[in-house]
């Protein structure tokens, strides 16, 4: 009997500690940002850690997440603004998670590639060869893009579609020539099969994917005087990024929040062309062409549709607003 | 250890029988693990290349195949460069049991130097809070629907189709439905723990509950107990013991659908530690975050089995074990 | 037994003592009277009729057996005795009021024990009076001083588990004598006891119900218990089941194991082997289907007999 009423209370206090460490709830911020782990978008950590948000006077919480997870979050209202692709910020709102956005963040400048086995050293030479890559996703579009340059055509190669996770696994089993994959995934499919290397890679084609800030329209008008506070901090994020003197700091702080070494962490920076805000400014000129944000997003559009990821084509303006990067 | 001796004398032959047994069923996996770490002769696939030799793309700690590496020795020889070297080494997937000791020390006793990434024991203090949480609900809800419906025939022919026909639904498949109603903390995890675990505790309790002997129950109405009686004097204390056995069981299954849960909303705790230390093929991490998870799992089972001995010193079914 | 049969008296024969007694157990009030009882069960076969038109009554402080071969619906007599099933047609009545659920008028004692496993001996006989609303401590008390008459106080806090057979039947009567019922209704309660512990267990009976209070009604299927114990004994026939006969035993009291070779016992028994096996019976299908075929497996001159 002793014994019963003493496991009884000790287990009531073991519950009530575990209770109460989960009751206290993270204070309400006046805006929340939804990011995951991409270089363009753990460059933010630096504004966290070193405190810069505060000292801006931004009541901004940053929430981690993985990539998918945190646009289920932004189309569930739970987040103000999430960091995203512009072609997903399109995906996103087709299925009424409408975003505009207000800057870019960055482009993929090599970060995103197509592998090829070794022997094969340019894409010409994947004519009547099966890639592999996951269909609607970026690499898709830039193996499209990248064949209608070298004067190909999609049906000049078989396509296999697969998980881009998978990738590495997909290359070496040798029945693939070619993969399409991002980083950190890309680089253990060239580990995985020695001697393949990149035919295509993001940096071919700038511009193609941005990555951006995308916000929800209601926060954007309501707490517009916030969101340009923060896009100030941006810019100083970018200068310390890319300052040789301060930049081993920087990377130090990303590894950390993705969990790898810095040393490990710099490639993956290095594929990654992160855009000041004077930068920035250039990419929302209204153009065609991947130089804009305008056209590149356009292309995005006609991909999506012609790939079925939605049915109809939508508005591109609607989702891009100039007005707060010409605002700085 | 002195005493360790001394406590082994203190057994008797049969316990001691079932402690070697006990120890040997993880030294056993434990020596093969070791035996295709160590040994280079056995399995060891790769060749970790230590000098690149005249093969251009070849790289200091580089992992090849060996028969890609064999060739391009073969190739070097016969255009009389410098032969690339090697040894041999298992795919990264699978790390040797020092690397992962080491991986485990350093997460749980090496400070992060970051603030706001969590370490690994902070993260398994989330996961347990979520584990609990969720068990906790779905308990609340499971067990009595699950005697319930064991006990009244009525209640369990409501009950039990659609709980058959939901159970089969992915759990994880709720996660997006889940943040959108419950926002991105610790909510949709738990909610997905519930939806895991409950619908399978409803079946197995209410299983669990109609396997009482009925003539316990028609020993208690001839000695003048009332229908509303009969549930909180007979069944609940006549299936607590076997209740609590299956409570332990599916505390197990709700640790399954945690590291589905973690992926949900902002990521947090030991599983999206795995999931991310894996993206970056830190399979020492990997191993160690999943050793910790089963060492979590099998020491709380443990003691929850000594507990049951002081709670239910009836039960018989324990005398076997 | 059958060259014997020719010089034993007549079953029906009764000492002027055992007709004494038998007139003053007709004085008394009757405590449980079965009319016109019937029972129908529905089975894949159709219907099925377990009971057929039961009548009987016993008197206060009679002790009744009731016997048949298996399948002669004794088991559902007595559930519905015990308000565990209900009839067809026809009623029960105990001291003239019908019987229509259970209640703790009726005690009843299972072969299975039936103990709660969770309870010690001593919650498991006061199970009964807190169910009816009596304080803890009288319950204790009324339990204690039952469990004392069983010979049991000492094991008062130990678990079912922990006591052999028959110490657990003996609960299992504490804690159905401990409401003070009107009739005790036992179902083939030392059925699955070995020989020794059943005789023990049967003397052990009759010292109960000459000291207290209590009508018996029990069922076996063994011939010498039934005749042992009972003032009475209920035949059933089986298919359906129907009363063959209630036999007056004419084996004086008190009884004692000396008896079982007296001629009014055996007189007794050979009239219940002659209702409950008349002829040979036939072999059930699965027994004929079973033909060993014997194969020598030791030496030819190894011989055991």
């Amino acid at each position: 009997m002793q014994a019963k009423h003493l496991i009884g209370r000790t287990l009531a206090a073991l519950s009530l500690s575990i209770g109460l460490a989960t009751l206290s709830a993270p204070a309400r911020a006046d805006v929340s940002v939804g990011y995951s782990d991409w270089p363009g978008w753990v460059a933010w950590q630096v504004a966290i850690d070193k405190g810069w948000l505060k000292e801006a006077g931004i009541k901004a919480k940053f929430e981690w997440f993985d990539y998918s997870a945190s646009m289920e979050a932004f189309a569930a209202g739970k987040v103000d603004a999430v960091l995203m692709t512009n072609g997903d910020a399109l995906v996103t709102g087709s299925a009424g998670g409408k975003s505009v956005i207000i800057m870019p963040t960055d482009y993929s400048n090599g970060n995103d590639m197509i592998i090829a086995k070794p022997g094969i050293k340019s894409l010409k030479e994947l004519k009547g060869k099966k890639v592999a890559v996951e269909s609607g996703l970026v690499e898709h579009l830039l193996l499209l893009n990248g064949l209608k340059k070298a004067g190909m055509k999609e049906s000049d190669v078989i396509l296999v579609n697969a998980k881009t996770n998978e990738m590495p696994q997909v290359l070496a089993s040798g029945d693939i020539s070619a993969v399409g994959a991002w980083q950190p995934i890309a680089g253990q499919a060239m580990k995985g099969v020695p001697g393949s290397r990149p035919v295509l890679t993001s940096a071919d084609e700038p511009g193609l994917i941005y990555d951006v800030l995308a916000v929800n329209p209601a926060s954007a008008k309501k707490n517009k005087a916030e969101w340009l506070k923060l896009m100030k901090v941006w810019d100083r994020v970018v200068a310390y990024i890319t300052d040789p003197k301060t930049q081993p700091d920087a990377v130090k702080i990303m590894a950390a929040r993705s969990g790898v070494s810095p040393q490990e962490y710099l490639p993956y920076l290095k594929g990654t062309k992160l855009l000041s805000l004077a930068e920035g400014k250039k990419v929302f000129a209204k153009a065609a062409g991947f130089k804009s944000i305008y056209g590149s997003t356009k292309v995005a559009d006609d991909f999506n549709v012609a790939n079925g990821v939605y049915g109809a084509a939508q508005s591109v303006d609607s989702y891009i607003d100039a007005s707060f990067i010409n605002a700085n | 250890m002195s005493t360790f001796p001394k406590l082994l004398r203190g057994m008797d032959a049969s316990t001691r029988k079932r402690l070697a047994f006990g120890i040997g069923s993880f030294l056993l996996p434990l020596l093969i693990w070791s035996l295709v770490s160590y040994a280079p002769f056995i399995w060891h696939p790769k060749v970790m290349v230590t000098e690149s030799g005249g093969v251009d793309y070849f790289q200091i700690g580089m992992l090849v195949d060996k028969e890609m590496f064999a060739t391009e020795v073969e190739n070097m020889r016969q255009a009389q460069q410098a032969l690339p070297a090697g040894t041999p080494a298992n795919p990264i997937y699978l790390p040797a049991p020092h690397e992962v000791a080491q991986a485990l020390y350093r997460g749980l006793f090496e400070p992060l130097q970051q603030t706001d990434t969590l370490s690994m024991p902070a993260s398994l203090w989330h996961s347990i809070q979520i584990i609990f949480w969720g068990f906790l609900i779905s308990s609340l809800i499971g067990v009595p629907l699950g005697v319930l419906a064991g006990t009244y025939v009525p209640v369990g022919r409501l009950a039990e189709p659609f709980i058959e026909f939901f159970r089969y639904l992915p759990a994880p498949a709720f996660g997006a439905l889940a943040v959108a109603i419950l926002g991105i903390y610790d909510g949709p995890k738990i909610a997905i723990i519930v939806i895991g675990t409950l619908f399978q505790q409803v079946l197995i309790v209410a299983n669990t509950t109609r396997k009482l002997e009925p003539t316990l129950i028609e020993a208690a109405r001839t000695l003048g107990t009332r229908r509303l009686q009969l549930l909180s004097r007979v069944v609940v204390p006549g299936i607590l013991p076997d209740l609590y056995r299956d409570q332990r069981i599916l505390l197990g299954w709700a640790w399954t659908y945690l590291i589905v849960a973690e992926l949900i909303g902002t990521s947090s705790g030991i599983t999206w530690y795995i999931t991310q230390q894996a993206r970056y093929q830190h399979f020492d991490n990997v191993y160690a975050g999943i050793m910790v998870i089963g060492l979590i799992g099998f020491v709380s089972d443990l003691l929850l089995a000594r507990l049951s001995k002081t709670l239910f010193p009836w039960d018989r079914s324990q005398e076997r074990r | 037994m059958n060259a014997n049969s020719a010089h034993l008296p007549s079953y029906l024969e009764q000492s002027e003592a055992v007709q004494a007694r038998f007139a003053s157990i007709r004085e008394r009030d009757v405590v449980l009277e079965v009319r016109n009882l019937n029972k129908r069960f529905r089975s894949t076969h159709g219907e099925v009729d377990a009971l057929r038109d039961i009548n009987f009554s016993i008197h206060r402080r009679e002790f009744i057996c009731v016997i048949g071969s298996s399948g002669c619906g004794k088991s559902t007599l007595i559930r519905i005795l015990a308000g565990l099933e209900q009839q067809s047609s026809g009623e029960a009545l105990l001291d003239g009021k019908p019987i229509t659920g259970p209640g703790q008028d009726r005690g009843m004692v299972f072969q299975g024990y039936s103990l709660f496993p969770w309870l010690t001996v001593k919650k498991n006989v006061m199970f009964g009076p807190l169910a009816n609303g009596q304080s803890t401590s009288h319950a204790e008390r009324e339990a204690l001083l039952w469990l004392e008459l069983v010979g049991l106080e000492k094991f008062a806090d130990a678990y079912p588990h922990q006591l052999s057979g028959g110490m657990r039947q003996r609960v299992a009567i504490a804690r159905a004598l401990v409401n003070q019922p009107r009739i005790l209704l036992m179902d083939e309660p030392f059925g699955a006891l070995d020989a020794q512990t059943r005789a023990k267990m049967q003397s052990h009976l009759l010292d109960i119900w000459r000291n207290i209070d209590i009508t018996v009604l029990f069922i076996t299927h063994d011939l010498d218990e039934a005749i042992y114990l009972a003032d009475r004994i209920l035949v059933l026939k089986p298919h359906p089941g129907e009363v063959q006969e209630i036999i007056e035993v004419p084996v004086p009291r008190p009884r004692s194991a000396a008896q079982f070779t007296s001629p009014e016992f055996l007189a007794t028994k050979a009239r219940l082997e002659q209702l409950i096996h008349p002829a040979p019976v036939a072999e059930s299908e699965n027994e004929q289907a079973v033909k060993p075929h014997m194969i020598r497996f030791t030496n030819v001159a190894d011989n055991v007999e």
